[in-house]
């Protein structure tokens, strides 16, 4: 095996089309699987009884099936039905649906992780128990769930390159249509996944950051 | 119905080779984590470097690049061994760096106190390692452990995009004939659901003993 040098820089501009796409499904992705996960963790916390069993199966479900099948049960399926969806909406509605799942568990941690004494301290205070979920408990909590949103952001970014099996031209759908062009699969795989490492480290860092405005004191 | 029960057949070989797959993975995996964690907490620095730098790629390239990375470069290094060996060695390097999290997390999580005992009445690193702090170790390690192997089954899924012929493969071939995705993208998850949720339960067990003895 040779390494040509120049091929892996000539790679680099055809994979950041594909980056375009993979950044472009990854935005929404997190920001949507941040956001649907809110109604889930109030389902799973609620003291309905049959609103927290449907809630639950719906986690059990997404959580224990590979985001891959979920993927071509929505992209077939659809078509099937006569609304046929692209495969990018195919792709973003199964990481949002399963990443939701995984986010709501964190917030779940989080919330279950400020002490209740808090609670209590809050309700002695005598504030009402909405306010003291929002002044008291809602602050601590979301300190505690950045590091593990940032995990589960970094595994978010990463699984957007399944779409590239339902035919959405992301980064890695390029690199492989390119290396089926060229051969020169070293040069065009080491750039994809540099590609990769640092679209993952931008993101953890900016989650740091995040972390470090939060923090008190 | 029919068309399911047709299928059952070929979804069945789909299903064993997930299986096979799946545990072989499992093995490497947990033989990586293990020697991965090991060398993190007691080897010499360079060795210790060597396995952040292999935990920093894992964290930060997907699953997918590295399986299309060993399925395309492999022939050219001159390499031939069967897809199956391929897949469940990047499967396995995959998540042994998520093993070695597992175990590392599980060791530190030990009191240094216990290791402190251990000097006092005279014990080496060896026999503190595996008489005190392994056993506790391997307790706490067991339900990051299986969600990991949760992990790991789902993650099997991929190889269907290479061309091997797991049970998510199969549906997918049997779907671009039949035109019938709800029904066996549906039985597919059923197996996959099967077989995770299982484990799930299996961690709830683990997890709830270990409240109790804390």
């Amino acid at each position: 095996m040779n390494f040509d040098f120049s091929l892996f820089l000539r790679s680099i501009p055809v994979l950041a089309e594909g980056l375009q796409t993979t950044v472009a499904l990854a935005l929404p992705a997190l920001i949507l699987s941040a956001l649907w996960a809110v109604p889930v963790v109030m389902g799973l916390l609620s003291p309905a009884r049959p609103l927290v069993l449907l809630t639950r199966t719906y986690v059990e479900i997404v959580r224990n099936t590979p985001v891959l099948v979920q993927m071509f049960f929505l992209f077939f399926g659809s078509g099937m039905l006569g609304f046929p969806i692209s495969g990018f909406m195919a792709g973003l509605i199964a990481l949002v649906l399963q990443n939701g799942a995984y986010v709501a568990e964190i917030y779940r941690g989080g919330i279950r992780g400020v002490p209740q004494r808090q609670t209590e301290a809050g309700l002695a205070l005598g504030l009402a128990p909405r306010a003291v979920f929002r002044i008291v408990v809602l602050p601590q909590a979301l300190r505690k769930v950045i590091p593990p949103l940032s995990n589960q952001g970094v595994l978010i970014i990463k699984d957007t390159s399944l779409v590239a099996a339902i035919a959405v031209a992301e980064m890695t759908l390029q690199a492989r249509m390119l290396a089926d062009r060229t051969a020169a699969v070293f040069e065009i795989f080491l750039a994809l996944a540099l590609m990769y490492v640092a679209l993952t480290a931008v993101f953890s860092g900016v989650m740091r950051l995040l972390e470090r405005r939060l923090r008190i004191a | 119905m029919e068309l399911l029960w047709v299928s059952l057949p070929l979804l069945g070989r789909g299903t064993l080779v997930t299986l096979m797959l799946a545990s072989a993975s499992v093995i490497l995996a947990t033989a990586i984590g293990v020697a991965g964690a090991l060398i993190q907490l007691f080897a010499p620095a360079v060795l210790r470097w060597l396995i952040e730098l292999y935990l920093y790629l894992v964290r930060g390239v997907p699953l997918l690049v590295l399986l299309f990375a060993m399925y395309y470069a492999l022939p050219y290094a001159g390499i031939m061994v069967e897809p199956e060996v391929g897949g469940i060695v990047v499967i396995g390097a995959y998540f042994g760096a998520f093993m070695t999290e597992v175990f590392r997390a599980a060791v530190l999580a030990i009191p240094t106190s216990q290791w402190e005992a251990g000097r006092v009445i005279g014990l080496g690193t060896t026999r503190i390692m595996l008489d005190i702090i392994a056993p506790q170790a391997l307790r706490i390690a067991g339900p990051p452990f299986i969600n990991t192997c949760i992990m790991v089954v789902k993650g099997t899924s991929l190889v269907a995009i290479i061309g091997l012929a797991d049970i998510t493969y199969v549906g997918r071939q049997i779907v671009e004939r039949t035109l019938a995705p709800f029904i066996i993208f549906g039985a597919v998850a059923f197996v996959y659901f099967v077989i995770c949720y299982l484990l799930s339960r299996i961690g709830r067990r683990l997890e709830e003993r270990l409240d109790h003895a804390q």
